[in-house]
């Protein structure tokens, strides 16, 4: 037993260096592997490595904020992933297939925070409610996602993910609203889109068949009782995925955006069938 | 939260009490709560994921691959191992180191596990210290250190370099290197709590002083 002895003296000696992260990686393993086999305390661990973390807090560390759209970043990849795991234990449990326009939270009701998650019980559309709504909504990107990294499109699927947290970005910006685009009839493509203050439209689409020859898909605005506004056209390649921002528009709450194939660019009027259309929706006041 | 800090003074394990609270919504998968995490804990981690990497943007995405880690694998913290902030900045600190080592060339990385594991997820020193340390103790008690000690455990956490890299960048011998990385962590722990026993003499919140003698320090005679 004297090589576990001597293992046991080395580990030890590695300690202060272990729990700082500076080992070569072939000693850090080695460490590690010692640990969680050795019988004998290692206490030395433990007292050293409660230090590490006072080193963080430095007095010359500047304290610097994140931007604001980190978290919205964040928390769209939580919300996807948690589809994910919707979607791996089996479509039955899909937290939500049909997700409805829902309104994004104010900034007062996203900061009201920790006290209600401790009271636990919630009254009236909440923050969770906001946050199942992008889960749900990114639960068809993500159910669908699924075949994609089967396809070995794993790079489509995460364009599409950053495309949908810009959106999401852009929805938490204040004067926003936001839009599902859900199918037409005949048509697969769906996504979600955001009207920023500017009344232009910040839309992530997917299952859009390619454009062909001089084929766009053209974004209208419909506000009610009046003629569709294009807004701005793209092509889609065998993706099938898009990332679009459109021309500014003025676009209240409760207009119609609807993506329909134009045969060529530029109609001012929609000759072509809608693929995906959906209703803005603004934030509560 | 906890109106009546018990007789020890505890009251910053109130609020680690209140983050393992949270931290058991997020293993549930309550998205609300990793929003309380985030926004309880964003600063400090961004503010070191940008110290380590130099970088705005692959600071965020450490802060974002830290987060997400932390999301996927909450179940995986264990409760008597520090406390859910610790937990959570080592975290954030492992995946900056990564992404630093992994943008020099010549080093080559084992694939790493989505969190520490949990001898590295290592406990505070002793509550009941913690607890009453503030900014000016953390402060005081680096400056125990010598400037040599400082530089090491500095290239190490800020810089991410191993103890071989420190030698060699600071044309120091291996050997050196390594009893400055040990010692300035032993004497910053020794600082650290003298200092938290201080406070807790001191009497901040009601029966402070009565706590101060006996504030619980596993370990801390071994120092001497």
């Amino acid at each position: 037993m004297s090589d576990q002895r001597m293992t046991h003296e080395l580990a030890r000696d590695f300690a202060a260096a272990y729990v700082l992260g500076a080992l070569e990686p072939v000693e850090e393993a080695a460490v590690r592997e010692h640990l969680m086999s050795c019988p004998e305390p290692h206490d030395e661990f433990a007292e050293l490595g409660g230090v590490v973390q006072y080193l963080a807090e430095i007095p010359d560390l500047e304290m610097v904020e994140p931007p604001a759209a980190l978290r919205d970043r964040i928390m769209a990849a939580a919300a996807a992933d948690l589809a994910a795991r919707a979607g791996a234990a089996g479509p039955a449990n899909a937290p939500l297939t049909a997700p409805t326009p829902t309104p994004l939270p104010t900034v007062a009701e996203r900061t009201d925070r920790l006290e209600r998650t401790e009271r636990g019980t919630r009254r009236g559309a909440s923050r969770l409610a906001w946050a199942v709504q992008i889960a749900a909504v990114v639960a068809i990107v993500v159910l669908a996602g699924w075949n994609l990294l089967l396809q070995g499109e794993l790079s489509n699927a995460r364009a599409y993910d950053q495309a949908i947290a810009s959106v999401v970005d852009t929805a938490a910006k204040p004067g926003s609203q936001t839009v599902i685009l859900a199918p037409a009839e005949n048509s697969r493509a769906s996504g979600i889109a955001a009207v920023a203050a500017d009344g232009s439209v910040l839309m992530a689409m997917r299952d859009l068949p390619a454009t062909a020859g001089t084929q766009v898909y053209e974004a209208w605005v419909i506000v009610p009782n009046s003629d569709p506004l294009a807004v701005g056209g793209f092509t889609v390649g065998p993706s099938g995925m898009a990332a679009f921002t459109t021309r500014p528009a003025t676009t209240p709450a409760g207009s119609t955006i609807a993506l329909t194939l134009e045969p060529t660019p530029g109609s001012t009027a929609p000759l072509g069938p809608i693929v995906a259309a959906g209703v803005s929706t603004a934030p509560k006041s | 939260m906890n109106d009546e800090p018990g007789p020890s003074g505890r009251v910053a394990s109130a609020a680690d009490d209140a983050d393992r609270a949270v931290l058991v919504l997020v293993a549930a998968g309550q998205l609300d709560a990793l929003q309380d995490l985030y926004d309880k804990y964003r600063t400090m981690a961004y503010s070191i994921a940008l110290r380590i990497t130099a970088d705005a943007s692959l600071a965020e995405d450490v802060v974002q691959d830290a987060f997400l880690g932390a999301w996927r694998n909450a179940a995986r913290y264990v409760e008597g191992k520090g406390s859910v902030k610790t937990w959570l900045l080592s975290i954030v600190h492992h995946r900056a180191v990564d992404a630093v080592r992994r943008r020099r060339p010549t080093v080559e990385l084992p694939e790493r596990e989505a969190v520490p594991p949990s001898a590295m997820t290592l406990p505070d020193i002793w509550p009941e210290v913690a607890g009453n340390l503030d900014r000016e103790d953390i402060a005081a008690a680096l400056t125990s250190l010598s400037d040599v000690q400082r530089e090491a455990l500095e290239l190490a956490y800020f810089g991410g370099l191993t103890q071989q890299e420190i030698a060699s960048r600071t044309g120091t011998p291996l050997g050196t290197v390594k009893s400055r990385v040990r010692l300035g962590l032993l004497a910053m722990r020794r600082a650290l709590i003298e200092a938290g026993q201080v406070a807790s003499d001191g009497g901040i919140g009601p029966g402070g002083g009565a706590a101060g003698g006996r504030s619980g320090n596993p370990g801390g005679g071994a120092l001497a």
